[in-house]
């Protein structure tokens, strides 16, 4: 069916790489001298992961730290190739990956400059990246500051316009990787408002995070990742149990 | 290729944040980049004119046929070395599509060539006493040709560093050695035939040459010459295109 996000039995292997040799001395001093090699190491950060996201539904990605949730919404998103398998996506469905806010700001420019950089980073061409200005700089509550430079804003300030510059990219499939971590309260509140609005709007949300309470909010179905393999795929509530039993088994 | 149409707005934004930032918070500001050229002319006048002379007639007409054209080359390729691997923070959480960091380095690049051509043309007129002659007009295709061509190599640059960062060291001195194998600051049929059959095997050459033949020479492009100068556009855009292409999967893991 198209329309659906479908990963199929992706597997993904990093070289790992001890005394990496990235220089050509160090290669040739490799071939003569067994210390100095280059030592590789194959890890599999993801192992036979499927599943198929449809339209409009909210995915949540659980694990602990290192269990390959990162590494499968870069490959969705097409920034890393899968080594096995692969990911089906909708055709010409705008898909946009929030791994980190504020992706491409360059310190030196101002507030204004870094919008109209990060959007077209993004592929927005000048017209669209004009039409959402207004929203962006209203979202981000930051009118005062877009002569700025960004390297003067605040930790806060630079999420905010990060964010607010995220939400009005107007994608229609959402990959969030644990940005809602940033800000005080009353802007996660305002994020989470947002993504409800994502939600009534029919956006498909890839959505990776620790908070298990959110993720039992929004979530209509949860992938539990443990060590790269799926142990879990279904209900949130009892993925969520699934997780805790996973970080229950950690400390014992 | 299409990716680098569509994606244009990206290709301005970068060129221009680079020109920005380059004299932001300078006092002269963006009059630095026609300073530049200015004072670049002016400091081979005094040199050329009053320490060293001889050599072709309008000496320091001659040397900035060549120099200007080379400047844009070798700054090009210097900065391609940093094009991925600089911008590695965007390739690793955005996808993007990585072909717009060279083209951006060499527009960039292109930019202040252009610049310096503003200033130059005047300045030629003026004080060199060059008057304007129609092969000029051929001017403009052997640039075409030799953005293209840059382009090419610069695929291959940064390509290259991603897996070895060797190559910003080497680009370096290779740039250096260029210099002196490329008749920009002597007249090619002044050197021996020895050496000039290596200056012939430095594809740099026919591009200067081409300039200087335009320019200087006030002689159209001989037809098998402007041959040479499409064959080796071709060959630099499409081994280092393809190279780039073949590449391009691994950059955000090597990055």
């Amino acid at each position: 069916m198209s329309g659906e996000i479908q990963v199929i039995n992706v597997s993904k292997a990093f070289t790992i790489r001890h005394n990496k040799a990235d220089s050509l001395k160090s290669k040739v001093i490799g071939i003569f001298h067994k210390r100095y090699r280059e030592q590789r190491e194959t890890l599999w950060a993801l192992k036979g992961v499927s599943f198929n996201v449809s339209p409009g539904e909210v995915f949540g990605l659980v694990g602990r730290n290192g269990s390959g949730k990162s590494t499968l919404l870069k490959i969705i998103a097409g920034i890393y190739p899968p080594t096995q398998g692969k990911v089906q996506l909708p055709n010409g469905a705008r898909m946009g990956a929030m791994i980190e806010l504020g992706v491409g700001f360059h310190p030196e420019l101002t507030g204004k400059e870094n919008i109209f950089l990060s959007a077209s980073i993004h592929g927005l061409n000048r017209k669209e990246i004009e039409a959402i200005y207004g929203a962006v700089v209203e979202f981000s509550e930051l009118d005062a500051f877009m002569d700025t430079p960004v390297k003067n804003y605040s930790s806060g300030m630079h999420a905010r316009l990060g964010f607010g510059l995220a939400v009005n990219l107007n994608f229609r499939v959402l990959l969030i990787d644990e940005v809602l971590a940033v800000g005080d309260e009353a802007f996660q509140h305002k994020c989470m408002d947002q993504i409800d609005r994502f939600q009534a709007e029919g956006k498909t949300i890839l959505f990776v995070s620790h908070s298990t309470d959110v993720v039992k909010k929004i979530c209509d179905q949860v992938c539990v990742l443990e060590h790269g393999l799926p142990v879990f795929l279904g209900n949130p509530d009892e993925g969520v149990e699934q997780y805790h039993a996973l970080l229950r088994g950690n400390h014992s | 290729m299409s990716s680098v149409f569509r994606y244009r707005e990206l290709i301005r934004n970068l060129v221009l944040k680079d020109l920005k930032l380059k004299y932001r918070d300078s006092v002269l500001g963006f009059l630095w980049s026609l300073a530049n050229p200015l004072l670049l002319i002016l400091v081979y006048s005094f040199v050329f004119g009053h320490l060293f002379t001889g050599g072709p007639p309008n000496l320091v007409y001659f040397l900035m046929v060549g120099i200007l054209p080379w400047n844009f080359f070798a700054q090009s390729l210097m900065m391609s070395t940093g094009s991925i691997l600089d911008n590695g923070n965007l390739i690793r959480k955005v996808a993007v599509p990585m072909e717009v960091f060279p083209v951006a380095t060499v527009l960039f690049s292109l930019a202040q060539y252009l610049l310096a051509l503003i200033v130059f043309f005047p300045m030629a007129l003026l004080f060199f006493k060059v008057s304007v002659a129609w092969s000029w007009v051929a001017f403009v295709p052997i640039l075409v040709l030799h953005i293209l061509f840059t382009v090419g190599m610069c695929f291959i640059v940064s390509t290259a560093t991603v897996f070895y960062r060797d190559i910003r060291h080497f680009t370096e001195i290779l740039l250096m050695l260029l210099f002196w194998l490329t008749p920009i600051i002597y007249d090619i049929r002044t050197v021996s035939d020895s050496l000039s059959t290596v200056l012939y095997m430095n594809p740099l050459s026919y591009f200067i040459l081409a300039y200087q033949d335009v320019l200087y020479r006030n002689v159209f492009l001989s037809l098998d010459r402007l041959m040479v100068l499409i064959i080796l556009t071709f060959l630099s855009l499409g081994l280092g295109y393809s190279l780039f292409l073949i590449c391009k999967v691994r950059f955000a893991e090597e990055v």
